[in-house]
């Protein structure tokens, strides 16, 4: 668990605080996102939180443990770290890019080969094809996956990550991000995640921390956001299709009606499967030129969910 | 040490003065030939058709630079006699280099979206070249023509081997003599004309360069 | 065409003293070059951490560059502790190799992307880690960019040393001038170009051993 007090940060030779008084603490295996315009502070709090850059005041705690008082390289080692600019040693091949904490911790050899290989594959790089290459010969997305498998090298728990798929092209970054939760599943790290992307943040994150002017604005699961925004600045950020992101977020079962008789159910002209989003109810609506779309858990029909349905939703939310 | 200040006082004012002219000349002559070639050629190279050959031509240059320049200058010597030519000529070769590479690198640091943008809004190639290319390349090209203006002032103290005069027969004389106080003197006085020519450049650069862009 | 047979038959005829001149050029050229690089380096290490002496300190260098050779060699004799020969002239080339090998160390330093650093250190390098593992390396090319012109300078004015008594290629050339003979002339520049020629292919070589291969396809390094 990571834990922020009254965290503030101002610069030398400026007066107003990048970072002011900040307080959150962010759960073991949760990703929180940290989403904002640039310059209100986001980079610096994950700056913090490893020491690249030290709180003018405040404190900030992981496992209970106060890190001002701990070794800064130390601290470092035990905290993955993935930058926009991925900052992939240009004179080293992947091997040795993937392999560097592991080395600085001073294991063994083998273990690191092993370590290595076995992460190529996790971030779905080639081993074999990938590991003795230097990074100009790879492309964008390819040195984004380095860069997530050399943060993930010494299987620290936490993870801080910067803009990690920003210099990708939104196609590549679909997938990574796709790949990226997938893998989450799995190793269940607490990552920190900064983003100016509000899509990407409502996609990634567990909990968002909205940030203006190195203020927090508000923190909130994306539900929260999109349902009651703190403010006009958060609305803005969202943007005006609120209501149809938050389709995105909400399972077919929560809007699905039960009728009394199943044969209506059953003869609608498609289906789709309950936990998936109600956007994709409406795709497939449009696709069947239907206004209704049958539900199921499993094999079995379980209700249907209507255009009517949806529209009352969406009008529910966006309170008009 | 055998330094006399009053010796060096008359070498200041009475000895190496004389020489001022003919060792300016000895560095403008070469300087200005050497930019009517280098730049021209740098151009060249960074055109279209002719990009290809830029590996090869920079590359006889940087040869070209390993020969030192006492033996540049005495090569032509046997074959132009004693005097100015030999030094001119082995002075102009000597500063071809650094303004044909800052001429090309220039060219080349020109945004390739400037270019596009400005073809794009229906300039000539002409155009092209003269308002956009030659004001963002011109501090790079002129850093090039100082480097070579500094370094000429300075080679040219050999040309005084092969009869080509200016400065470095003073410091020459020095040499002979063992007579710090001219080899001082003579020192001084290229360092200000290698100064000078700075500053004259930077002047002259400041006049070329459209006032948007300083 | 005669005059190349000439020079040729003259490198024949005069293959030991030759011999002798390449030798003494090569050992000046090479005590030079090893004062030189670790001293220079040393202080191109140093400007680079600390930085507000930097600028004075290349100016400095740039100042002994653009003293003309000839010069520095005459002063320098005229110091009794000095005086003719190697000393004088080792210390010169000492002076002007600063200019080339200083700047590119701090250059190269200094132009390792931010990005590489910054990854370096959240990933808990200390900083001897981030100069010998991140910053060295990565500024090799430039580096070397600095050292091949400082070899190929210092064997170019080890020729003037011959005026103040060295006994290597430039005397070919001075006493050809003196004599009027072309063929001791060109010998001299021939020899002392291939030489140059010669120590800078051997950089090269040395320089594709030490840079990492994942840097080379950024050759345009000066």
């Amino acid at each position: 668990m990571i834990q922020l007090e009254q965290v503030k940060k101002i610069f030398p030779q400026t007066t107003v605080p990048a970072v002011d008084e900040i307080t959150f603490s962010i759960n073991k295996g949760n990703i929180c996102v940290f989403v904002g315009p640039s310059g209100c502070g986001k980079t610096t709090i994950l700056r913090m939180i490893n020491r690249l850059v030290e709180p003018t005041s405040g404190n900030i705690y992981i496992d209970g443990e106060n890190i001002l008082h701990v070794n800064s390289d130390e601290l470092r080692r035990r905290i993955g770290y993935v930058i926009q600019q991925v900052g992939l040693l240009p004179h080293r091949t992947i091997e040795q890019n993937v392999g560097l904490v592991p080395r600085l911790l001073k294991w063994p050899e083998a273990r690191i080969k092993a370590r290595v290989m076995e992460l190529l594959e996790v971030v779905g790089l080639d081993p074999s094809e990938t590991a003795w290459k230097y990074p100009y010969q790879l492309s964008g997305g390819q040195m984004q996956r380095v860069g997530v498998a050399r943060a993930l090298a010494a299987d620290p728990p936490i993870m801080l990550m910067d803009e990690p798929f920003g210099a990708v092209d939104p196609i590549v970054r679909g997938r990574l991000q796709d790949e990226f939760l997938r893998l989450q599943q799995e190793v269940k790290k607490t990552i920190c995640f900064v983003t100016h992307d509000i899509n990407e943040a409502l996609k990634m994150g567990d909990y968002i921390v909205v940030m203006n002017k190195g203020k927090l604005v508000q923190k909130g699961t994306p539900m929260e956001l999109l349902s009651e925004p703190a403010n006009d600045f958060v609305k803005d950020l969202i943007g005006d299709d609120r209501g149809v992101k938050l389709l995105d977020l909400t399972r077919a079962e929560s809007l699905m009606m039960v009728p009394e008789s199943y044969p209506v159910a059953r003869d609608c002209p498609c289906f789709i499967d309950a936990i998936q989003p109600v956007k994709m109810a409406l795709e497939v609506m449009m696709k069947n030129d239907s206004d209704v779309v049958g539900v199921r858990r499993g094999d079995k029909v379980i209700g249907t969910l209507s255009w009517t349905e949806i529209k009352k939703h969406i009008h529910r939310i966006s309170g008009d | 040490m055998n330094f006399e200040f009053e010796r060096f006082v008359i070498a200041m004012f009475d000895r190496a003065p004389p020489y001022i002219l003919e060792h300016m000349q000895l560095v403008l002559i070469p300087l200005a030939i050497a930019t009517a070639i280098a730049f021209p050629v740098g151009v060249l190279l960074t055109r279209a058709r002719y990009r290809r050959y830029s590996g090869r031509v920079m590359g006889i240059f940087n040869t070209g630079q390993t020969i030192p320049p006492l033996a540049v200058i005495a090569v032509f010597f046997p074959f132009l006699g004693l005097g100015y030519r030999p030094a001119v000529i082995a002075l102009t070769l000597y500063a071809l280099l650094p303004i044909a590479r800052n001429t090309l690198a220039g060219l080349a640091g020109v945004p390739l979206e400037v270019k596009d943008a400005a073809r794009g809004m229906g300039m000539t190639e002409w155009q092209t070249f003269r308002q956009i290319e030659i004001p963002l390349s011109l501090p790079v090209v002129m850093s090039g023509i100082k480097t070579s203006a500094v370094l000429t002032a300075g080679t040219a103290a050999l040309a005084a081997l092969v009869g080509g005069k200016g400065m470095g027969a003073v410091i020459f004389a020095g040499i002979n003599f063992f007579r710090m106080e001219l080899i001082l003197a003579g020192t001084i006085y290229i360092g200000l004309i290698a100064l000078f020519l700075d500053r004259v450049l930077s002047f002259i650069e400041a006049r070329m360069t459209p006032s948007y862009m300083k | 065409m005669e005059v190349i047979r000439d020079v040729f038959l003259f490198i024949f005829n005069n293959s030991n003293r030759i011999l002798e001149y390449t030798v003494n050029h090569l050992s000046l050229v090479l005590t030079v070059l090893a004062f030189s690089l670790v001293l220079w380096i040393s202080v191109g290490l140093i400007i680079s951490k600390y930085d507000r002496f930097a600028t004075s300190v290349i100016g400095l260098a740039n100042i002994l560059f653009v003293i003309p050779s000839i010069s520095l060699f005459g002063l320098f004799v005229t110091i009794p502790q000095l005086g003719l020969g190697r000393k004088s002239a080792a210390l010169a080339l000492i002076l002007y190799a600063m200019m080339p090998l200083v700047r590119n160390v701090y250059r190269g330093l200094k132009s390792v992307d931010k990005s590489v650093i910054d990854a370096g250190r959240g990933m808990g390098m200390s900083t001897t880690q981030i100069l010998y593992q991140i910053q060295i390396p990565m500024a090799w090319p430039v580096v070397f960019a600095g050292i091949r012109v400082a070899v190929v300078m210092i064997t170019g004015m080890a020729t003037v040393a011959t005026f103040i008594g060295e006994r290597n290629i430039g005397r070919l050339i001075h006493h050809g001038i003196t004599r009027g003979n072309a063929e001791m002339i060109i010998a001299g520049a021939l020899v002392v170009s291939l030489i140059a020629l010669f120590l800078d292919y051997l950089m090269g070589l040395l320089e594709k051993r030490v840079t990492s291969p994942g840097l080379r396809h950024s050759s345009e390094n000066y």
